[in-house]
């Protein structure tokens, strides 16, 4: 962290800089390499990768159409989501070993304003009144009562190994020792992370970002009633939070070549780096995505009680094994 | 009566002897009026606008205590010969006299519009300002005589208050079930007070009974503190003592709700404070553990119960059980860290307790009224039959949209930096080395339920907040009746709104103030009060600044919003039905408050065991059924498993002692002539 100690206001300005272009501007490019990839591997040929951002385009381009029965909190929703979701980004340290917003929130404020968004989308969903709003919100709030508790115990165990929840001294730390970092209780935690985040990000087997059939929907419900703009910004947010899991995992469990300082040789190999190891992750989202059935709603607990079983065996890997 | 020992001289310090006077005066006169207004059968308006005025000098004074001119103490000299009854006010006092002071205040204003709606008698008239005025004695009691006398006169007052005026058969059985349990608080308590009462030589004054505490024999040390931790751990309404909360707290008039959820449960959390932590000392790790583990079952389990409740009050009744937990998280976290010297990181967990405390009062009062307006506005408060409330009442939806994210734990609100906090005291704890890797991992498997908590916790408040105010009435009756909140109701909740954001963006100064009161409780911190803040640098180090957020996150939205709002054409937004495949919506398709909780309660269908009833009516002949009820409930174990049977049992001891009363006047000559004879047997 010394390192950017002298040159603060710039490092957030040239890191948040990076972030919204880097992280805001390739977001849906993720998504679109995933559909494709998962399009390949079903001996489909699928749409462009650049189809996401055609799809926000035509959301900007048309007018809204909002349900009779809805209140203000229709209108206010959707900005607020994209808000809450963007200041949980910068807090993500992902070329450099410092959040942009470094000093604003660690982990858990992370966390919590994940779970800001979820509130306002949630009860946005609830608002129009109809059947899919209420159950994609229902069944959302559920799945993530079990995502919550692994997902933070999956990070507690690098937090506590790097003596700080500050994302920037996590990674840092972590990239520190090297080669080393990969022990068991590492490696543990890491795979409760992914488990976590296939879930959080709404993949299969936990949903399905593809699917508008009612037995199976949970975040396509929650929109359903959205349209327009309104739906752009919700579909915008719902790039950007699949792609801050995928990098909070790479910041946690693999922070290997970040930049230890503004040099801009340390930036760019850092920026290069993060690309493949996002575009690898979103790779095995897609291949996950491709091959795995869809879990029945009510086996849920199973898959998402392994997560945190992982994460909890993680923490006492931790504790009880030396090294 | 000696008013006024004050330790440090100053216009604020002399104040604060004023204030308490005059705050307990106009209780006292309010407790006349009320009674007066309260016999002619009307609303008690003019007592609670007295008491309004008692809570504004109750809040003055409990600021006083908290930015520590110096202590406040009075002696009413000695009562029975043998006990006196002293107060002392120090900073503890004035973080609970504080919100004591604003959560009654809001309850008050809201009170004097919203009573027309509540039966009244003298007795419920008095009750209202007597059991704000005995939390004020409560709160700065300095001796165990005075400490119970109060605590006496809070649980009776308050009984009153939830049995009411014309008292129904569930509010007789609620009020039943609230004095049981208080008793076997208040005799838990008396044990342990007569220990050290008789160790610290006969002196009651809390002052002394730090040395006996130390005195004691390990043994009875513990007894002490298991003792202390069923009393007030009954009275916080932790579990398993909870049973009585979730009743008696639905039953009383909302704002009574208010302060008995927000304010009385805190009780516990001051006399744990007060004497388990100040008095006994530093104890052994299980200690900690014990407040961590109760901790840890009230906080799921408890909103658990709030989930699958669909009667809005109830539900925030069981919330109050989830937040104590996490008050109790942070005390656990504060006591184990204290024990192994890492003094600034248990200032951090007492910090946590101090503030959840503080929080949890303005939420949860915020949240009661907003439950006693809905009600008052659409003479209901079951989920399954609300709906739609933000059209009639935008202002009370507003408001009680801010308290349920608060309560949720979201930033920037102030339920999330009492919960980082919290958070950061349990990983602390399973982080340092220095402590036995179990009690580690078991702050750590805490940090599990807590995140647990929270998330659980966001799912009750959509539910409660989305079934209320949202989407299409469920009853034709609330769709025809309901109407806006009344002007008290929304000054008494927009006072709490404000001050749940207030306490969120400025949580750091906030935490700041609570580190050198957590400080000197704990004593042996020696670190500048700013070590430990939110925001700071102790290990380990997180930080987190609520403001920061906010602007980032609103920085985002109102742009994202503006640019979505740009652009002539389409900007117009087309107002159609919702889409239902085809057919008109109406509020059956709705999901209820019983269907939205239906996956969690699937999810964790082993602790709920949730039970279900399907009775299918057919007209005779027909194989056509013609009526179709659908019923469900959950088990609350603790009741069913635990309290049932010890109820049983006591109920037969008592039928059986009853025999030795048969009511025959020779059987009672002999019992007498018996008890002669034994009398002069053992004394002769």
């Amino acid at each position: 962290m010394s390192a950017f100690a002298g040159a603060e206001p710039v490092a957030s300005v040239v890191l948040v800089g990076l972030q919204v272009a880097l992280l805001g501007g390739l977001a849906p490019l993720l998504s679109g390499t995933i559909r494709k990839t998962k399009a390949r591997l079903q001996s489909r040929r699928g749409a462009s990768v650049w189809q996401p951002y055609r799809d926000l385009r035509t959301c900007w381009a048309k007018s809204t159409v909002e349900s009779s029965t809805a209140s203000p909190v229709q209108r206010f929703a959707p900005p607020l989501v994209l808000g809450a979701v963007s200041a949980a980004v910068l807090l993500v340290p992902t070329v450099a070993m410092r959040a942009p917003l470094a000093g604003w929130g660690d982990l858990l404020a992370l966390v919590g304003l994940l779970a800001t968004a979820r509130f306002i989308l949630a009860l946005a969903a609830l608002d129009a009144g109809g059947a899919f709003g209420g159950m994609g919100s229902s069944r959302d709030v559920a799945i993530a009562a079990l995502i919550e508790p692994g997902l933070v115990l999956a990070l507690v165990g690098a937090a506590v190994a790097a003596g700080s929840t500050d994302l920037g001294a996590m990674a840092s730390s972590g990239a520190a020792r090297g080669v080393d970092l990969l022990t068991p209780a590492h490696l543990l935690a890491a795979a409760a992370f992914v488990l976590i985040a296939v879930a959080e990000s709404g993949h299969l087997p936990v949903d399905n970002p593809d699917t508008h059939l009612e037995l199976t929907m949970v975040h396509e419900g929650m929109i359903l009633e959205a349209s327009g703009r309104r739906l752009g910004l919700l579909l915008l947010a719902a790039h950007l939070r699949q792609v801050l899991l995928l990098a909070l995992f790479v910041a946690a469990f693999a922070p290997w070549g970040m930049a230890a300082d503004l040099s801009a040789a340390g930036l760019a190999i850092g920026a290069a780096l993060l690309l493949v190891k996002l575009l690898l992750a979103a790779q095995g989202l897609a291949v996950l995505d491709a091959m795995v059935p869809k879990l029945r709603i009510l086996r849920l607990p199973d898959y998402l009680g392994l997560a945190s079983a992982l994460a909890v065996a993680g923490l006492a890997a931790r504790i009880w094994l030396p090294g | 009566m000696t008013a006024g020992g004050i330790s440090d001289p100053g216009l604020g310090a002399a104040l604060g002897p004023w204030l308490w006077t005059g705050a307990l005066l106009v209780l006292a006169v309010a407790v006349v009026i009320g009674a007066v207004e309260g016999m002619s059968g009307r609303a008690p308006r003019a007592s609670m606008r007295l008491s309004a005025l008692g809570t504004l000098l109750i809040a003055a004074f409990g600021t006083l205590c908290l930015s520590g001119p110096g202590e406040v103490t009075a002696s009413l000299g000695t009562a029975l010969g043998f006990a006196t009854i002293d107060v002392r006010y120090d900073a503890l006092s004035g973080v609970f006299v504080l919100i004591l002071g604003i959560v009654g205040l809001a309850a008050s204003v809201a009170a004097i519009d919203g009573l027309s709606h509540e039966p009244s008698s003298a007795l419920t008239g008095m009750a209202y300002p007597v059991f704000i005025l005995s939390m004020v004695l409560v709160f700065g009691s300095a001796s165990g005589f005075a400490f119970l006398l109060a605590w006496e006169l809070m649980a009776l007052s308050s009984a009153v208050l939830v049995i009411g005026a014309r008292p129904s058969v569930e509010h007789l059985r609620s009020g039943y079930l609230y004095i049981a349990f208080t008793h076997l608080a208040t005799a838990a308590l008396v044990i342990a007070f007569a220990i050290l009462w008789t160790q610290g030589a006969g002196d009651p004054r809390f002052s002394s009974w730090a040395a006996a505490a130390a005195a004691l024999p390990p043994g009875a040390r513990d007894l002490v503190f298991g003792l202390l931790v069923v009393g007030f751990g009954t009275k916080a309404g932790a579990m398993p003592f909870h049973v009585w909360l979730p009743r008696a707290h639905p039953v009383a008039p909302s704002h009574v709700s208010a302060l008995m959820s927000g304010v009385m449960i805190k009780t516990g959390i001051y006399g744990l404070i007060r004497l388990g932590l100040e008095v006994m000392g530093p104890g052994p790790d299980w200690w900690g553990v014990l407040l961590i583990v109760i901790g840890s079952a009230s906080a799921v389990m408890g909103i658990l119960y709030a989930l699958m409740e669909h009667d809005l009050k109830r539900l925030l009744a069981f919330s109050s059980i989830e937040n104590i937990g996490i008050i109790l998280l942070g005390l656990g976290a504060a006591v184990v860290l204290r024990a192994h010297g890492l003094a600034s990181l248990a200032a951090v967990g007492l910090v946590a307790a101090l503030f959840h405390s503080v929080n949890h009062a303005l939420f949860k009062g915020l949240l009661f009224l907003g439950a006693g307006a809905v009600q008052h506005a659409s003479g209901d408060r079951n989920l399954n039959r609300l709906g739609g409330l933000i059209r009639v009442m935008p202002r009370a939806a507003l408001l009680f949209g801010v308290g349920a994210a608060a309560i949720s734990g979201l930033p920037p609100l102030n339920g999330f930096a009492s919960e980082w906090l919290t958070f950061e005291s349990l990983i602390g704890l399973g982080g340092s080395t220095s402590i036995p890797p179990l009690v580690r991992s078991i702050g750590l498997l805490a940090v599990g339920a807590l995140a647990l908590t929270a998330a659980l916790s966001l799912a009750a408040f959509v539910k409660a907040t989305g079934m209320t105010f949202l989407a299409l009435p469920r009853s034709a009756r609330v769709a025809a009746t309901a109407h806006d909140a009344a002007r008290g109701e929304l000054a008494g909740m927009g006072l709490l709104a404000v001050l749940c954001v207030g306490m969120g963006l400025a949580a750091g100064a906030a935490s700041g103030g609570l580190t050198t009161l957590a400080g000197s409780l704990l004593g042996g911190v020696t670190e500048p009060p700013t070590a430990v803040t939110i925001g700071a640098a102790t290990r380990p180090a997180g930080s987190v600044a609520p403001l920061l957020l906010a602007v980032a996150l609103l920085g985002v939205a109102g742009a994202a919003g503006l640019a979505s709002a740009a652009g002539g054409r389409r900007r117009i937004v087309r107002r159609v039905a919702t889409w239902t495949c085809g057919i008109l919506p109406d509020a059956v398709m709705e999901y209820t408050a019983t269907s939205y909780a239906k996956p969690i309660r699937l999810f964790f269908r082993r602790v709920l065991l949730p039970e279900r009833t399907v009775v299918t009516e057919y007209h005779p002949g027909s194989p056509v059924p013609h009526s179709m009820r659908y019923q469900g409930t959950v088990t609350h174990v603790f009741e069913s498993h635990l309290f049932r049977p010890l109820h049983r049992v006591a109920i037969r001891g008592a039928q059986l002692v009853r025999r030795l009363q048969g009511g025959s006047l020779q059987l009672y000559l002999a019992y007498a002539l018996g008890a002669l004879v034994l009398l002069l047997v053992v004394a002769r």
